[in-house]
This record gives C-alpha cells, sequence and structure tokens, in this order.
C-alpha cells in the first residue's frame, strides 16, 4: 500500500542541513546588497486569487496550484511573485512616492511535468524597481544583479540581453491574427529559421518585412550586432529598442565581457515591454535568473507605472556556490 | 559543462539514416559501436560525443540539458510538447500522422470515437480542435490491431507507406500532421555553447538544404 504518512506528495522535496544552510546564507548576502542599493524587503501572500495569474502571463496561470476557499473562489499558492507586487503596487503602495524599489525572497508553486524529474516548489530571490524608466534604471537593475551574482562568488557568469521592442516593431505592421501570430512566435521559440521563414512566406508576409525576421535571428553576440539589426530594421520602434539597447550597453561597460546581445530570442512570459534579460553559469545546464521592463503589466492592476525587476532561481545559486 | 558536444541518437528507424546524413555533413561517427554494447562514441574528430537512446527519451535528456542535442521525430517533440530548441528539420524519416479506420467503416466525428493510439495527447489536442468528443485509449504498439478486436473505433498512428494499414484492413481518414526528424538543443547549451553549436546546425544545414 502507498505509505502516505511517510511520503512526500511528487514535486516536493525537504531541504536539509548544508542545502538549507547554503541557502540562508544566499539569501542573507542578497538581502544585505538590496538593502545596501535602497531596496526593502516586501513579503507577499503565499495564497491569491487565481484570477491574479490571468493578467500579462497565461503560462503561470495554467500552471497555479489551485484550490477553493469556503465560499469557492478559485485560490492558488503563489506561482510567479512579480504579479503578487503589482497588486501591491496598486493596493497598498499606490500613494508611495516614486521610484519604489524592492526585494523579496520566498517559494513559488508551480504544476510541472513530473516525468521531466522538476521539482513543483522552488525558491525565488528578486528586486523591482517600480514607477521610473529610463536607460539609467534599466543599467542600476542590471548592475543589480550582475553584482549580486558576482558577491555570491560565482565565477562565470553570463548575461543575454534583449528587447521587447524589437520584435513587437517587426510584427506591428504586419496586421497578423492572433492565430498567426502564435504560430509565427512558436516557430522563432524553436530557432527554426527555415521554417519560420517559410511560415511567413505562407502568411504573405512581405520579403522585406522576412528580411527583418531572418537577420534578427543572426543578431546573438557582442555589440557589434546591435548595429547589424540597426541596418536591417526598416521600422521605428524595432530601431528604438536597438538604440534603447546601445545606450544602455555604453553604461554597461564593466560587464562587457560577461554581455551577448541576444535579439533571437522572444519573450516567453509576455509581459515585458522592453529590455529583458536572462542569467546564466556556463557550468549549469540551466539558468540562473531572468528578468526584465514590464511597464504595461501594472495598468492591468490600475496603476499604470513603468516597473523593472528581476528573480533568480535559489537552487540554481546554491548548485553554483 | 564541457566543450564537446553531447548529441543523442535515436535507436530504431532513424539510427541509420542519421549516422549517413552526419558523414555526408563530414562527421563520421566512430563505427565501432556496431556489436558492441557501449551506449556512447564520439567522432574522428573528438568534437562531438554521442549516445544512443530510446527516441522517446531523447527530448527529455536534452530539455534536462543532461544531454546538448538530440535527433528525434516531430511525433514525438509534439506528443511531450518538449521545451527544446528546434533549430533543423534534418529532412529524414519523413512520414505522416493519421487517423486511420477499418475499410468500409464510415467515421463521423459526431458520435463519441474511442481512439486507440501511441499519442494520446497529440490526438487529444486534434480531435478537439475539430471539436470532435473523442475517447483515447493510449497503446504502446500494434495500433492498428486495436479496431479488429474492438478496443476502438480508430487510431491515430504514423503511416510511411500505408502497407501496415492495408494489410490490417484499414484505410487513412485524414491526416493529423506531417513527421519529420528534427535537430534539437537544450535551451541553455544553445547558448552557453553557441560558437560549436551554430557549427553543427550549419554544417548539417548546408548538406540538407545544397539543392533549394
Amino acid at each position: 500500500m502507498e505509505n502516505k504518512l511517510l511520503g512526500l506528495p511528487a514535486g516536493f522535496r525537504d531541504v536539509l542541513f548544508d542545502e538549507a544552510k547554503t541557502r540562508r546564507i544566499i539569501e542573507g548576502k542578497l538581502a544585505a546588497l538590496f538593502s545596501a542599493e535602497g531596496f526593502r524587503e516586501v513579503s507577499p501572500s503565499g495564497v491569491e486569487f487565481l484570477e491574479l495569474y490571468a493578467r500579462g502571463n497565461q503560462n503561470s496561470r495554467g500552471r497555479a496550484v489551485k484550490f477553493l476557499d469556503r465560499d469557492d473562489h478559485l485560490l492558488a499558492l503563489r506561482a510567479d511573485f512579480t504579479p503578487a507586487i503589482a497588486r501591491l503596487v496598486s493596493t497598498r503602495l499606490a500613494t508611495a512616492p516614486p521610484p519604489l524599489k524592492v526585494w523579496y525572497a520566498g517559494n513559488v508553486f508551480r504544476k510541472v511535468d513530473q516525468k521531466h524529474g522538476r521539482f513543483c516548489e522552488f525558491g525565488q530571490i528578486g528586486a523591482e524597481l517600480i514607477g521610473l524608466n529610463s536607460v539609467e534604471r534599466d543599467a542600476e537593475i542590471i548592475n543589480l544583479g550582475m553584482h549580486a551574482l558576482s558577491s555570491l562568488g560565482i565565477k562565470q557568469i553570463r548575461i543575454h540581453i534583449n528587447h521587447a521592442g524589437i520584435f513587437r516593431g517587426i510584427v506591428g505592421d504586419l496586421a497578423l491574427d492572433e492565430k498567426s501570430l502564435d504560430l509565427v512566435k512558436s516557430e522563432i521559440d524553436r530557432k527554426d529559421i527555415r521554417g519560420l521563414l517559410s511560415r511567413l512566406q505562407t502568411l504573405g508576409i512581405a520579403p522585406e518585412t522576412r528580411a527583418q525576421v531572418s537577420t534578427l535571428s543572426t543578431c546573438v553576440g557582442s555589440e557589434e550586432v546591435l548595429r547589424t539589426a540597426a541596418a536591417a530594421m526598416r521600422n521605428d520602434e524595432s530601431r528604438r529598442a536597438i538604440d534603447a539597447l546601445v545606450q544602455l550597453s555604453s553604461r554597461l561597460e564593466r560587464w562587457r565581457d560577461c554581455i551577448t546581445f541576444d535579439l533571437a530570442e522572444i519573450d516567453e512570459m509576455e509581459y515585458y515591454s522592453g529590455v529583458m534579460f536572462t542569467f546564466f553559469n556556463p557550468q549549469l545546464t540551466s539558468e540562473l535568473g531572468m528578468g526584465g521592463r514590464y511597464d504595461t503589466l501594472l495598468r492591468e492592476f490600475g496603476a499604470d507605472m513603468p516597473a523593472i525587476g528581476f528573480s533568480f532561481s535559489i537552487d540554481r545559486l546554491i548548485e553554483s556556490v | 559543462m564541457s566543450e564537446k558536444i553531447l548529441i543523442a541518437l535515436p535507436k530504431g528507424r532513424l539510427f541509420e539514416q542519421t549516422l549517413a546524413l552526419l558523414a555526408r555533413a563530414g562527421i563520421h561517427a566512430d563505427e565501432t559501436h556496431k556489436g558492441s554494447r557501449r551506449l556512447t562514441f564520439t567522432d574522428d574528430e573528438g568534437r562531438f560525443e554521442f549516445v544512443c537512446l530510446k527516441p522517446v527519451d531523447i527530448p527529455v535528456y536534452v530539455e534536462s540539458g543532461s544531454i546538448d542535442a538530440g535527433v528525434v521525430g516531430s511525433d514525438i517533440l509534439r506528443e511531450l510538447e518538449s521545451d527544446v530548441y528546434e533549430p533543423l528539420d534534418l529532412q529524414i524519416g519523413k512520414c505522416r500522422l493519421s487517423v486511420a479506420a477499418p475499410e468500409g467503416m464510415t467515421v463521423s466525428y459526431d458520435d463519441a470515437l474511442r481512439v486507440a493510439t501511441k499519442y494520446p495527447r497529440t490526438a487529444e489536442r486534434y480531435f478537439r480542435s475539430r471539436n470532435a468528443h473523442v475517447h483515447i485509449v493510449r497503446l504502446d504498439g500494434s495500433v492498428e490491431i486495436a479496431p479488429l478486436l474492438g478496443l476502438a473505433d480508430v487510431i491515430v498512428d504514423l503511416v510511411e507507406t500505408g502497407r501496415t494499414l492495408r494489410e490490417n484492413g484499414m484505410r487513412i481518414v485524414e491526416d493529423v500532421a506531417s513527421v519529420s526528424a528534427k535537430m534539437i538543443i537544450n535551451r541553455t547549451a544553445m547558448k552557453m555553447k553557441a560558437g560549436p553549436v551554430s557549427q553543427l546546425i550549419s554544417q548539417l544545414d548546408t548538406v540538407i538544404y545544397a539543392n533549394t
């Protein structure tokens, strides 16, 4: 008989001794760094209305661990910190003078495919800067993330940087219906350039637009790819986005060797509006964390404020130190 | 992660074709694996290490990052909904995933059909997109026998030549998807081993699409 007294549900685990100690040390170091930089800790509720995750990010709604309260409201265990921060900013922190700088650490819960050996509960630690949109603030947040990783003694840090406006600018003029746009996005997400180009052709997209997409898919590398991309873009929004990355790049000189501009990627989370980035440790098989600017998400919660932030996976940080 | 690229090769129907394709691209996999029970071997230049795996396991390894890259049929990728890059259609192992029914049976999606298949998720997605309500029976092989034995009304299965279907008194109703082998790459390996990975992709791309 299955032993439910002494077992654990699939996808969950206990953290003991050394790992628990390392986790506490990491959180302590990052807490000190974040507060030295003027970020204040928030600890959002562990349970939300499921509705919170229906905005901006369809993925987290589907993957949330759901249950009913006694009035049959659909609730979810915390599945993502950013929407919770958005809720806080729109309610209790609505009158705070910008910029609002907060950090958080805690666990999130998502249903994942168990046969891949992944866990449903994992720790995240992150920081958000709300109320201001400027290239200086973008640089401030990326700097904070890079400092956080180097303060933990992680030797090889890589960051891949992109801007949501580049792809948005290209598809903006296409007038694709939602279904076609999803197909195009999934081809881009597979990085199958031939498949993408033939899909665009089938959808009747003009050759010059196909050429923009094709160029973009090769733009992965140092600052030089920004020039390549800028030369290929035929719309203002993409050009402005690339220009924003050029300006950002000049403010991140000290991390030059760690930076890859990766314009071939799309926004999987579907809530980024500007710069977006992913942190890697080349020794690991998955990313350390990610972040980006989400200037339109807060509007959906009634607070029309720009924001940028990032979060790290605590498990990946533990593996790295 | 080491700089050597670890590639999963599918045992079974795609294995020889994959080795042949690699050879055409100048990647000569050590042939001494033949008759050996060792599961890994390297290419002549030592750039790659190969692991032979059951096809259905390959996306799982590649998604987790235990293996950098792999060759696997798109039928399996869609079924597992694997989160990996698929930069290249290898144009081998081409076939169709089709709905098939016994000869003489009139198939109507208005009835609650019983569907036997090795691809329950794909089949369910497909019939839902057709607004058809079906009952999926998941099987692991010899799916075409299920209607004969009364387990299901129709099947969803791979069709290469159609011979197996004919010999079991079945016909194709319609195609669900066209299938071919894909090169898949782990999401982190694509970025952290960008140089060697893109070289591999372009080497293969050159020979596969030489005439286009």
